[in-house]
């Protein structure tokens, strides 16, 4: 019967339509009617519907009727049950009323737009309803992230918060992948656990942490990252941004690493030194300085470096003079430069030797005597 | 076997000056007071080895960069019960220098023996260089013993073999006792060549001995408390006040040797005089190196040196200008 009412013309539906509409009072004063308290509903795509039907009937005969369903729109659905049971028919005793539910299906692929249908019994009553698709329906997947692009340096980890809506009537298995820049790491993440895929029920939604981690010697700049959540059926995608700022670090140290030297006290020692830019943005105005023991003196050459690459390095001359009054053994000597944005420091070990003169005039002095003794054994020994 | 060995050493032409050295070395060894005296020093020498083992384990520094001179504290650690080898050398090395050196001429002259000696075909002088160097032989041979023998007992003890400096600075240490008992050696033979009397000799050499060892520290705190700076003084003033004190202190050879023997045995000395806050600012405490160790006790060993070689070259002098006589 429904099917007949399917293939049945458009006009013909209509006609009934307004028919039916101008009838309800005629039936309502008859013996017959249908009763619903809302019937105009407003839903979204994928929502389904229950109305709630009473048929009355004030003859004081039984009153039989068939049920059905006419000017559904396509791929909508509509079942009609009571107790538990579907039904086709109904029969109502006499004075009196039956409660039935009629549950609509509203497909997810819809337009947005208002859609008209009737329930009608036999052809004693009918009961025209209207339902109100509020947005436009899809048949996809949605991947939206609130906050696309994120900011930080080159250290940082950048974690974004996305959503993952299933639109479709299935439930879907999705595959999670990124297409980060070599050397990104990208990890998603449900419920605290690392993930690669993710279920989504039908019309469900699930949210998807994805921490970004920038490699370590990253250029500062703008990233993007395309995210894609796929299915065999369907797939969602979005671009995640990421902006490096840049990281600013130094390093105080010799060419060959060593950072102990000998000095004599009172004389002076040339150290080399070689300034690096270990991070990934430039440096301009590098200063030098030190801290060494009291009346020691350090001077730099240059002492100032206007400007420094990222990755690249500058030689600089330290001059090291030692206090004549220090004492042989170890001193530190700090070193440290400083750009506005970044700062190192070096200590040097510095082992102080004293002057050999003294020694030497150690040795004078034995000699003399020893000289001396000569002296003696040449004068008195050999008579 | 006797004859043998007899006609061996004949038949080896020595120099006369080591027929006299060979003859005074074994006068020596066979005295009976050079056996009391070896008696005496190795007792001392045990003792105060003992003492160290026992403390050694308390004296391990909690600093790794000092850790590596365990085998030096051998030397220098004491529980207080007894004073450590370097006391032990440094109060009775002398004695041993002057019990060898009091008699050397003196007890000749008395027996009649410096005549008959001066009138074989030798050299003057090979009597009085020949009683010293045969004096310091043994005095090395029986230092380097000890030293060695608690070096031994040393490494049996704890288990820990001395690194290369470590060994260096004992040889050094050894070395530089022997200086000091030569000096007290010669000043002991300079005694006996001025005075005819053996007990004069011993009593005079004695009274020196005692004299530094107890008497002048006692003189130099009595020159401090009249020499002290006011309360007011400036940090040059007090720094000058104690460089005086120290360097008056420093005329005595003991306290030469104490200050080289702790430089050479403690590495982390780094200096010996009062230090200014300028100098400590910014300094680690590390060891020095054996060089740098050496160079700062230098002044100490030529002090010393000096000193021995002049008492040598006074003996000498009044020695050679010295009747003898025959004694009928």
């Amino acid at each position: 019967m429904k099917r007949i009412w399917n293939k049945a013309p458009l006009f013909l539906i209509l006609m009934l339509a307004l028919v039916a509409a101008a009838a309800t009072h005629t039936y309502a004063a008859q013996s017959f009617s249908l009763y619903t308290p809302y019937p105009s509903i407003t839903v979204t795509p994928g929502e389904s519907i229950n109305f709630s039907v009473d048929v009355l009937n004030n003859s004081s005969d039984i009153a039989e009727s068939d049920l059905q369903v006419t000017g559904l729109p396509a791929n909508w659905e509509a079942e009609l049950s009571a107790d538990g049971w579907s039904v086709q028919q109904i029969a109502v005793k006499p004075n009196s009323s039956q409660t039935l539910t009629m549950q609509v299906d509203v497909p997810l692929q819809v337009d947005k737009g208002t859609y008209h249908f009737q329930l009608v019994a036999g052809g004693r009553a009918s009961l025209p309803l209207s339902v109100t698709v509020s947005e436009q329906g899809t048949y996809k997947t949605e991947l939206t992230s609130d906050q696309p692009n994120m900011e930080g340096h080159a250290g940082s980890t950048f974690n974004y918060q996305t959503t993952l809506r299933n639109r479709t009537a299935e439930k879907q298995l999705y595959a999670l992948t990124a297409e980060a820049p070599q050397g990104w790491d990208v990890q998603f993440k449900v419920d605290g656990k690392a993930v690669s895929s993710a279920n989504v029920d039908a019309n469900g939604t699930r949210d998807i942490s994805i921490d970004i981690t920038p490699p370590e010697k990253v250029k500062s700049g703008s990233y993007k990252i395309p995210i894609k959540a796929a299915t065999n059926s369907t797939t969602a995608s979005t671009e995640l941004e990421a902006v490096i700022t840049g990281s600013y670090d130094l390093e105080v140290t010799t060419p060959s690493g060593l950072l102990s030297t000998d000095v004599t006290a009172g004389d002076e020692k040339k150290l080399q030194l070689s300034i690096n830019n270990t991070g990934t943005a430039d440096l301009h105005d590098i200063s030098l300085s030190s801290s060494a023991p009291a009346n020691w003196e350090v001077t730099f050459e240059p002492s100032k470096i206007t400007k420094l690459e990222a990755g690249k390095s500058a030689e600089v001359t330290a001059t090291l003079k030692a206090d004549n009054k220090a004492i042989a053994g170890d001193y530190v000597v700090n070193v440290s430069a400083s750009a506005p944005e970044a700062s190192s420091e070096a200590q040097f070990r510095i082992a102080v030797q004293t002057s050999v003169l003294w020694g030497w005039l150690g040795v004078l002095i034995i000699v003399a005597v020893i000289a001396g003794v000569y002296y003696l054994f040449r004068t008195y020994g050999r008579r | 076997m006797f004859e043998k060995w007899r006609n061996r050493n004949d038949a080896k032409v020595f120099h006369p000056f080591w027929v006299i050295v060979q003859k005074e070395v074994a006068d020596h060894v066979h005295s009976w007071r050079f056996l009391i005296l070896v008696g005496l020093l190795m007792l001392t020498c045990i003792g105060s080895l003992y003492t160290a083992m026992t403390t050694i384990r308390t004296a391990v520094p909690q600093d790794d960069s000092l850790n590596s001179f365990l085998f030096l504290k051998l030397f220098t650690v004491s529980d207080g019960t007894l004073p450590p080898f370097i006391t032990f050398i440094g109060f009775l090395g002398p004695l041993l220098g002057i019990g060898m050196g009091f008699d050397a001429i003196n007890a000749e002259r008395n027996k009649g023996t410096l005549s008959r000696l001066i009138s074989q075909p030798i050299y003057r002088d090979y009597v009085l260089n020949a009683k010293f160097t045969a004096a310091l032989l043994v005095i090395s041979v029986l230092l380097f013993g000890l030293g060695l023998l608690v070096m031994g007992l040393g490494l049996l003890a704890i288990g820990i073999p001395p690194s290369p400096e470590e060994f260096w600075r004992m040889i050094f240490f050894l070395l530089l006792s022997i200086v000091y008992i030569a000096f007290w050696l010669n000043l002991s033979i300079l005694c006996s060549v001025r005075f005819k009397q053996a007990a004069t000799s011993a009593l005079s050499s004695i009274a020196v001995w005692i004299f530094f060892s107890v008497f002048f520290s006692l003189i130099i705190r009595l020159v401090a408390n009249i020499a002290a700076p006011t309360e007011v003084a400036t940090e040059e003033t007090a720094v000058a006040y104690q460089q005086f004190i120290q360097n008056l202190s420093r005329l005595s050879p003991s306290q030469l040797f104490s200050d080289a023997t702790t430089t050479m045995l403690t590495p982390s000395v780094r200096s010996l005089g009062p230090l200014t806050m300028e100098q400590i600012y910014g300094a680690i405490p590390s060891p020095l190196p054996l060089g740098q160790s050496l160079l700062l006790v230098w002044p100490q060993v030529t002090g010393l040196l000096a000193a021995t070689l002049l008492c040598f070259a006074l003996s000498y002098y009044l020695f050679m200008r010295q009747e003898i006589r025959s004694r009928s």
